[in-house]
Order: structure tokens, then C-alpha cells, then sequence
């Protein structure tokens, strides 16, 4: 039994340009591309042996082959690093290693990175994929991808001009990749690694988040989603206590009333009612005026809150009318000889009603009705409920709930629009809330 | 538990298993073969090359509700890479496979071949079949996955089987879509078939772990 005397790193010397370089995972890498030269070993016997010499420049690496980091509980080891495109898009591979753990992967792209796990089993796959109780969408269909830089060690033989077959599908915070080759297909669950997580733990890397007019990354959660829920809340909760607040300041109690009788085109009759007392500092008013006798005419009611001791006045007008006849089109009526008009702001105090009424009619019409008795009622409640304040109150409850949906929508647009198959429409809320 | 002396090297060699007859002496690496009282040598494996496994002989562990033991290895190596089996004895007297391979774990039983599914009979005859051909398998549906020739490196510790180095064997192995792995080994005109899945390392409760310096070594309760 053999306990790694001292080191768990196995020392070999590249026999193309004799530097010493380290294995990390001996008894499982079978090859390792030198830091240095570039040349393929094949280290899958205890003698080295070289598949190709290389002489090319190495690139310099945001992670340093060698570099650890504690990466969602666990200590990782990069080990090996690839780049791969497919049809355009270029991304980075790094393979990560720990003895007791296995491998994991840390792949970028644009600068938005994940950690992926290869799955042991096959998710059900079309055009979605389902992997423990979720959905993932096909964002990228059937593609070649091909390997194009590598270096450091890996378990397979891997080789530059590479081919595999690759799909993709997303969920927000997590890719579910497919790759395959005559031999073999294998999963690997990518998740999502927030700018902060990678950085913290690799700060060479080149990470970054979205900001506004960005394409997100395919499997990018909505930096919304998270605030989504918090602020619905608070907005519908502010609405319902808006809404509620509102039926107690309604009007609450009939504090006057007068009834005045007029004659149409006959001087205006005026009639004060009072005292009525005012207690809140401030209220609304609420005025009821009703005229049932009033037909092919109108009536003009001046309604005032007088302060007995101020003279303040707080002033109201209600235009109450009806008419009717016939045409081609039969019989038709309009106006209405019930209205409630309201005052605001009337502070505390003692008040007298005081209404000026006058009824009139057409006088070339052949309805003229001068001389018919109209009945005037006039009824006054404290409290009122402004029904455009109340609305705008609402908007502005609202807003910026409205404006979390809106931004968050087009985020999801910007999301899948490069996805190879147009998004269906509207479905970028399905789902959110269970995130 | 059965002591005898290594017949090359004199070494004491405990078969802590009195089922399996095969031991590999830990110091002159000399494949012992227990018959009765007398010990047999049939020949010595190569050194076993550094890598690094997390596990080890008298690594023990959980499988289903059930202790268990890591007794022996077989290190295979082909072509393109190199794996271990490793051998594990059940508290209740069963015996499983623990493969170790790309940093995957897979558990297996052994199981018999015969009456399975065609494709394993011709499998068995030598017979070329692609990838990706199915397979039922005790119950569940397979894909052939991957087949080569594999050649045993070395082998250490207890088996039941001898394991010389440079022994050749053709494997292919199936897997399901969830996680089962089946493997079906054959030599010459003989036939084993190990049926099980794919396993990580905290599900089996490892305990005794090999130290690797420079890493530390999981602890799982």
C-alpha cells in the first residue's frame, strides 16, 4: 500500500523540452500537455511517452495550472485547462480536481462562468430536459464543437481539431449539457457562478455580471428575480392598506340636509342648514343632490361650507338635468337628476349648509315647462373618497413593482434571444416563482 | 482467519477471508493460493504505479445498510487509460466490486451471464457489436457504452480470483439513463458479469480513508 510518500504530485520530465512538470492526478491522467512546450504526453504508463512535439508559445492563464480554491464547500485543484468553439461562440474550460471528490469543470464564457458536475445518469431530453423534478429549454441545438487550445492534464486523450457533438439546455442558474462521439454521450449540470463567488475564489479571472442592454448569459438568473417576489409583496400589501385606509375616510355619517323647492325659470331660492359640526382636522365632504321632478331642464345647485367663524367658504357646484324624446331611432334619454359631488380639505369647525338653487328649461323647445315646481334635496356627509387620488395612490404603490416586471421581462428576452430557436412568447414567467 | 508463511519470501500472509483462496504477500508482491493448510505460489505481480486513489485496503465503509471492508485490488490499464477495481467483502459474507475509474465510482455484483439477453451471448462468442446497442439486464435497460481489451497491471491484498500481471481480458460496459452500470468481462471462453451503479464517494460512508498529503481527507458522520 502505497501512501504517497510525502506528495500526492507524481514528478515527470517532458521528454520534448526536459522541464520537470508535476501530475496532480497520477493513476488517472492519461494526458498531459506541457505548461511549457506545449508537446502531448501520453502518461498512461509509467514511461512517458511522446505523442506530439510542440514548440508553440503558451498562453498565460487567469488560473494558473496548480492554482486551488474552495469552491462550494470543496478544495478544487485546476489541473487542466481547454478552449472550445462551436459555431462562433469561444469558451474555456478548466478541469478541476480532488482525489477524494473526482473532477469537476469551471467553464467560461464572456466572462460569465459555471461549475459543472458530469451526471452518472441520462436526463429525459427533447425539446426540453428534465433532470430532478426541473425543466431545462433547448438553447443551443445539435452542434459541432471542436477543441482548439489545450493544456495541463486530463483523463481521456484529448487532442487539438477534437470533435464532439454538443446541446444545451437552460434554466435560469443552471446548463444542462449534452456531448457526444461515436463511442460515448455523457451530462454535465452546469451551474451558474455569480461574479462575486468566482472571483472570491479566483480573483484572476475575468468575471462580470449583467448590466442593462447586455446579452445575458443563456443560463443567467435575473438579477430581478430575487427582488421580484420582496417587492410584489410590499406593493400589494401597501395597495390593501391603501384600499382599506379608504373605507374608513368614505363617507361615514349624514350630518345635514335641505330640501328646497324651486320653480323652473323663477328666481333662485336659497336655504341654509346648520350648525354642523366638524370635528378631524381635515375632512372630505361628501354631497349628495337629487332633483326628481326635473324633466327637459336643468338645475343649478350652488352648495357652501360656511365657517361660522372665519367666513371661510368651501364651495361646491352639482348640475342635475334630464331629458328625453323620440327619434328614428326611438326613444332616447339622457342627463342625470342625481349627482354626488365632493369637497376636500375642509378643516375642523363649526359650519353652515348653504345652497342656492335656480331650475331652468329650454324656452324654444317644445317642452317648454316655466312654472313647474322642481323639488330640491340636498344631503351632506362627512368624509369623502377621491377616487383619482385613490388611483394614482395606487400607480405610485405599484410602480416600482412595475418596473421590477418590466426590467425583468426584458431581461428574459435579452436572455434567450440567441437562443437557435425562437422563444415562445411569454413564457419567460413560467416558473419564476418557484426559483 | 487462516496464517500462513509466503512461499517465497517466508512472510506471514493472513486470510482473513477463509472464502477466498487468493492473496497477494504484501512484501514480495508473490500471487499466494491457499489449498487446505498449504500455501501455493502462481507467480508475482508488477509494482503497483503511484496514483491517486482515495482508497485503500482496509478502507471500510456502507453499501445498503451493510458494513463493509475493502480486501483487494485489480489495477486494469488499456490503451487509453487505466482504472482499479477494488474488492470488498459484505459484514453478511457477500463480496462486491468497487470500480474506480475517471473519478467515477461504480458498485457491482457479480451476477451470471448466461439467459440474460443475446446481446450478451454474443458478446460472450467474441462477436463485434456498436456502441450504443440496448440491453436488458436483470430488469433494466441498458446501452452499450464502451468495449476494449484491458490488460491487468497488478493486483494487491485478498481476491478470488489470481490477477497476474499481463493478464488480458475484453471488457464491455453498459449504462443505463440512471446510473446503473453493468460490465461484462470475458476471458478466453469464460464469462463474468458485474451488475450495479454508480456510486459517489460519501454514499458508501468511508472511514479509514488513504491520506493523500497535501488534500484533506472528507470526514463523513
Amino acid at each position: 500500500m502505497v501512501d504517497g510518500a510525502g506528495s500526492s504530485i507524481h514528478g515527470i520530465t517532458c521528454p520534448a523540452c526536459g522541464a520537470a512538470l508535476a501530475m496532480r492526478a497520477p493513476g488517472y491522467t492519461v494526458t498531459l500537455v506541457c505548461e511549457y512546450c506545449g508537446s502531448f504526453l501520453d502518461t498512461a504508463n509509467p514511461d512517458v511517452r511522446l505523442i506530439a512535439r510542440l514548440e508553440e508559445e503558451q498562453q498565460k492563464l487567469e488560473i494558473p495550472l496548480g492554482t486551488r480554491g474552495i469552491l462550494r464547500g470543496v478544495e478544487w485543484q485546476a489541473i487542466g485547462y481547454m478552449r472550445r468553439f462551436s459555431n462562433g461562440p469561444t469558451w474555456e474550460e478548466y478541469l478541476l480536481f480532488n482525489p477524494y471528490h473526482g473532477y469537476r469543470w469551471l467553464v467560461g464564457a464572456d466572462g460569465s462562468w459555471s461549475f459543472g458536475t458530469m451526471l452518472t445518469a441520462n436526463p429525459d431530453a427533447g425539446g426540453t430536459a428534465r433532470w430532478q423534478g426541473r425543466t431545462y429549454r433547448l438553447f443551443y441545438g445539435r452542434a459541432k464543437t471542436q477543441v482548439d487550445y489545450v493544456v495541463g492534464e486530463f483523463y481521456w486523450r484529448v487532442h487539438v481539431g477534437e470533435t464532439v457533438i454538443t446541446m444545451d439546455y437552460v434554466r435560469p442558474g443552471a446548463m444542462l449539457s449534452m456531448e457526444e462521439n461515436a463511442a460515448e454521450r455523457s451530462w454535465t449540470l452546469n451551474e451558474y457562478l455569480p461574479p462575486g463567488e468566482i472571483k472570491a475564489v479566483f480573483p484572476g479571472v475575468t468575471a462580470r455580471g449583467w448590466r442593462l442592454g447586455d446579452t445575458p448569459a443563456p443560463h443567467e438568473p435575473s438579477p430581478f428575480a430575487r427582488q421580484f417576489g420582496p417587492w410584489r409583496n410590499i406593493a400589494l400589501s401597501a395597495a390593501a392598506v391603501l384600499l382599506v385606509s379608504h373605507c374608513t375616510v368614505g363617507p361615514l355619517g349624514l350630518v345635514g340636509r335641505a330640501d328646497l323647492s324651486v320653480v323652473i325659470d323663477k328666481p333662485t331660492v336659497t336655504r341654509s342648514v346648520g350648525p354642523i359640526q366638524l370635528t378631524s382636522p381635515w375632512q372630505g365632504m361628501t354631497v349628495d343632490t337629487s332633483t326628481p321632478a326635473i324633466d327637459q331642464g336643468w338645475t343649478d345647485i350652488d352648495i357652501a361650507f360656511v365657517d361660522r367663524r372665519t367666513q371661510e367658504r368651501y364651495e361646491v357646484y352639482s348640475l342635475n338635468e334630464h331629458y328625453y324624446g323620440y327619434d328614428s331611432d326611438g326613444s332616447w334619454s339622457e342627463g342625470n337628476r342625481e349627482q354626488t359631488v365632493k369637497v376636500g380639505g375642509v378643516p375642523a369647525g363649526t359650519y353652515d349648509l348653504i345652497v342656492e338653487a335656480s331650475a331652468h328649461t329650454w324656452s324654444n323647445t317644445g317642452y317648454n315647462r316655466s312654472g313647474t315646481p322642481v323639488g330640491v334635496t340636498v344631503s351632506v356627509y362627512r368624509g369623502a373618497v377621491f377616487y383619482g387620488n385613490l388611483m394614482l395612490a395606487l400607480v405610485l404603490v405599484l410602480l416600482p413593482f412595475l418596473v421590477l416586471w418590466w426590467l425583468q421581462y426584458m431581461f428574459d428576452k435579452a436572455r434567450l434571444a440567441e437562443m437557435d430557436h425562437a422563444p415562445a412568447p411569454a413564457d419567460w414567467s413560467r416558473g419564476r416563482g418557484t426559483e | 482467519m487462516i496464517a500462513l508463511n509466503c512461499p517465497n519470501c517466508g512472510a506471514e500472509i493472513v486470510f482473513s477471508t477463509p472464502a477466498l483462496p487468493v492473496k497477494v504477500c504484501d512484501h514480495c508482491r508473490t500471487i499466494v493460493v491457499r489449498r487446505g493448510q498449504s500455501a501455493e505460489n502462481v507467480g508475482t505481480v508488477a509494482e503497483l504505479p503511484f496514483d491517486v486513489s482515495p482508497l485503500k485496503i482496509g478502507t471500510r465503509g456502507e453499501w445498503a445498510g451493510e458494513g463493509f471492508e475493502i480486501v483487494g485490488r485489480v489495477r486494469w490499464s488499456w490503451e487509453d487509460g487505466a482504472w482499479n477495481e477494488w474488492f470488498l467483502t459484505l459484514q453478511g459474507g457477500g463480496t462486491r466490486w468497487l470500480g474506480e475509474a475517471m473519478g467515477q465510482l461504480m458498485v457491482t455484483e457479480e451476477r451470471s451471464p448466461d439467459d440474460v439477453d443475446p446481446i450478451l451471448e454474443l458478446l460472450a462468442q467474441g462477436k463485434d457489436i456498436v456502441i450504443g446497442q440496448e440491453a436488458l439486464i436483470y430488469g433494466v435497460r441498458y446501452r452499450l457504452v464502451d468495449q476494449r481489451t484491458a490488460r491487468c497491471v497488478s493486483s494487491e491484498g485478498e481476491l478470488p480470483f489470481t490477477a497476474p500481471t499481463g493478464w488480458t481480458v475484453f471488457s464491455a460496459d453498459f449504462r443505463s439513463g440512471q446510473g446503473d452500470f453493468a460490465s461484462l468481462q470475458r476471458d478466453g471462453r469464460e464469462c463474468r458479469l458485474y451488475v450495479g451503479r454508480c456510486v459517489d464517494l460519501a454514499e458508501l460512508k468511508p472511514d479509514n480513508l488513504r491520506i493523500l498529503p497535501g488534500w484533506e481527507a472528507p470526514t463523513y458522520g
